[in-house]
């Protein structure tokens, strides 16, 4: 056996282990979702809901129609949420006349409205905030962990998700995306 | 990324040569060439794979939450009649926080170990560990009171006089919503069980069993 076979066997063994252990060291480190990965609902067209207000008007996906709707699942006890909700109200005014709306979506059945509306006053959110439902987290594919963010093209198709926090950049270039500006977004 | 790697490789080639050419100039020649190829190949092959690596982790989004288990406790023995302490120690998976039991806003949850009562085992208080003060990369200027890694916990229990000596089984759940450097996740129910061992209060022995038709032996 010559040395290249001994070095080429050597390198399959490595190369084995570090694919292998690759997504484990992912989990344990916490980042397996500091990704955007195309998923089921990419693609498809954004499921209906109908959800209230926090002032209690009855609000529906059908009501944002020809907009580029950007869906954010939250929680009051979310950090992350926290610092991109400020964010979201800074592009809701900056690309408000392209189309853009943005729709924050609370997984919260315990907290009262008044705590979460307290909470999006406190972080500076004034888009509209529905108090959502099981049902529409299910619909959404389940919402394993937040925040969780899905873009709405203007034809009512889900652009894509994204599941924790991001930059304020990849944000904007996400935004950009999904209201179609033709540059296309450094990842 | 492709670009990079490029200009990576590139370098690590041309460091190669020179270490070639070094090596027919200096100590390096006692290696041979052949060994020298070799660990080239080995280097460039697993410098690929390493950057490759991520782009595997990235396909198992969303499909892992944080873990928090009960390290198995050991067996206390609590005095009947007396208040004793029992510790818990608890595991958090390493990437992950949870809030402490005093968190710094009103808006986050607390951790809280909650146990079910008994009839004859009184359980008193639980103290809870200080969080540690700490920032993340989400918000580096405010800091958190979290716990992570390893958090012990110590429950007060107190059996009653008329406890039969022996071992109790006590259960609860610890309750907490734990976090990484970019999300969240649900508030969460671990349960939690344990074992104490009731003994006799030896001070009390002697007495006329009589006198205390409460005790069933």
């Amino acid at each position: 056996m010559n040395r290249n076979s001994i070095g080429w066997i050597v390198f399959v063994a490595v190369a084995s282990v570090i694919l292998v252990a690759a997504p484990y060291m992912a989990r344990r480190a916490g980042i397996s979702h500091d990704i955007q990965k195309p998923d089921a609902l990419t693609g498809k067209p954004a499921p209906a809901f109908d959800l209230p207000s926090l002032d209690g008007k009855t609000v529906r996906l059908s009501d944002f129609k020809g907009k580029t709707v950007l869906l954010n699942f939250w929680a009051t006890w979310c950090q992350p949420c926290r610092v991109e909700m400020s964010w979201f109200d800074e592009f809701q005014k900056k690309y408000g006349s392209e189309g853009l709306q943005v729709v924050g979506i609370t997984t919260q059945d315990d907290s009262s409205r008044s705590q979460i509306a307290n909470f999006a006053d406190e972080v500076g959110a004034h888009y509209t905030i529905l108090v959502g439902t099981n049902s529409v987290s299910v619909a959404y594919g389940g919402i394993p962990l937040l925040p969780s963010t899905i873009y709405v093209n203007r034809d009512g198709q889900v652009v894509s998700r994204v599941y924790g926090l991001k930059s304020r950049s990849e944000i904007e270039d996400d935004i950009k995306l999904a209201l179609g500006h033709s540059r296309v977004p450094h990842k | 990324m492709t670009s990079s790697w490029l200009w990576a490789t590139r370098g690590f080639l041309t460091s190669s040569r020179e270490a070639r050419h070094l090596s027919e100039l200096c100590w390096l020649s006692v290696i041979p060439q052949g060994l020298i190829a070799m660990m080239n190949q080995l280097t460039a092959g697993l410098l690929l794979l390493t950057l490759a690596a991520p782009t595997v982790g990235q396909e198992i989004t969303g499909s892992s939450g944080p873990s928090v288990r009960l390290v198995p406790p050991g067996i206390t023995t609590v005095t009947r009649g007396k208040a004793g302490g029992v510790p818990l120690q608890f595991r958090i998976g390493r990437g992950f926080h949870i809030n402490s039991n005093t968190p710094k806003s009103e808006f986050l949850i607390p951790t809280i170990l909650k146990l079910d009562a008994t009839t004859d085992i009184v359980v008193g208080q639980v103290a809870y560990p200080k969080g540690e003060e700490r920032s993340f990369p989400f918000s580096p200027d405010e800091k958190l009171s979290v716990y992570t890694g390893d958090f012990a916990l110590t429950v007060t229990v107190r059996p009653l006089h008329s406890v039969v000596p022996g071992k109790y089984m006590l259960r609860g759940q610890l309750k907490y919503q734990a976090c990484d450097n970019a999300a969240c996740y649900p508030p969460k129910q671990l349960p939690v069980s344990f074992e104490i061992k009731v003994a006799k209060d030896a001070t009390r022995q002697g007495r006329n069993p009589a006198q205390s038709p409460h005790v069933h032996q």
